[in-house]
């Protein structure tokens, strides 16, 4: 009778990609809380390899302004 | 021999004659670097996440290039960072060479050209098709509403003539009863 938990998986190995770009800011905001921050591996089911290189993306898209390191409300 | 790629923001309030300058000078600069330039292209205009020198917008430039020595690259580094139209600026390693966009990019503004009464026109032809369909609809809709009537007017002729039969047919029955009723009173007697 336990819950049954639904199955994680790797999204880029799922869609066979092998590297995150900086600049693909739509596939990067899917790893990220609304706030901004970067998701953990455990809620996504990324595997630990993507993870990395899906962390340097979203800290390199930071620092060139294509996604906040904080979306607070009263910023906006 | 390493790929790199800057991106770099340039003020956003910069028109393109300026923007053209801009990028000729960090061209400039790369010739005296002895970097040899694959794609130098603009970006787009696009709404920063955060601001930055109290500018909202910025005009973002994709520059990839090839270089040699990695001492000039600092180099490099303090001129983009020095330069006051720029915001902001970021050099990545590439895996492998990139693809040269240059020559695609009149063609895409062709395409833009040639598309942009194309697209008016599929929508045009959109809003038509959907103006049919809608009309289809409708006469679909009156369609069945007249089978509907029809079907509705059948069944009640139909009952109509079911009760007449029946009401013909009661009689007959009654009838039938009646003379059977006779013989039984007859056989008895």
């Amino acid at each position: 009778m336990a819950f049954q938990s639904r199955k994680k998986f790797c999204y880029f190995k799922e869609n066979g990609i092998t590297d995150v770009d900086y600049k693909d800011v739509k596939l990067l905001r899917r790893f990220v809380t609304d706030q901004g921050k970067i998701m953990p591996r455990r809620v996504t089911g990324t595997s630990a390899k993507m993870h990395r290189k899906l962390v340097r993306a979203i800290k390199q898209a930071r620092n060139i302004a294509l996604m906040p390191y904080t979306n607070t409300s009263t910023e906006s | 021999m390493r790929y790199y790629e800057s991106l770099y923001i340039v003020n956003p309030n910069y028109e393109q004659d300026r923007l053209d300058e801009v990028m000729k000078m960090v061209v400039d600069k790369m010739d005296e670097y002895g970097f040899s330039v694959i794609n130098h292209r603009v970006w787009g205009k696009k709404r920063l996440a955060y601001s930055i020198q109290k500018h909202k917008y910025g005009s973002f430039i994709l520059l990839q290039y090839e270089a040699e020595l990695a001492e000039n690259l600092d180099r490099f580094e303090r001129f983009m960072v020095l330069q006051k139209p720029i915001l902001r600026n970021q050099t990545v390693v590439l895996d492998a060479r990139p693809e040269v966009h240059v020559e695609e990019e009149p063609v895409s503004e062709e395409k833009k050209d040639n598309e942009d009464p194309s697209e008016d026109k599929p929508q045009e032809e959109a809003v038509a098709e959907s103006a049919e369909t809608t009309e289809e609809s409708v006469e679909d809709t009156a369609e069945t509403e007249e089978t509907e009537a029809t079907s509705d007017e059948a069944p009640s002729e139909e009952s109509q003539v079911d009760d007449s039969e029946t009401d013909e047919a009661e009689p007959a029955e009654e009838a039938e009863v009646e003379a059977t009723e006779e013989q039984t009173e007859e056989v008895q007697e």
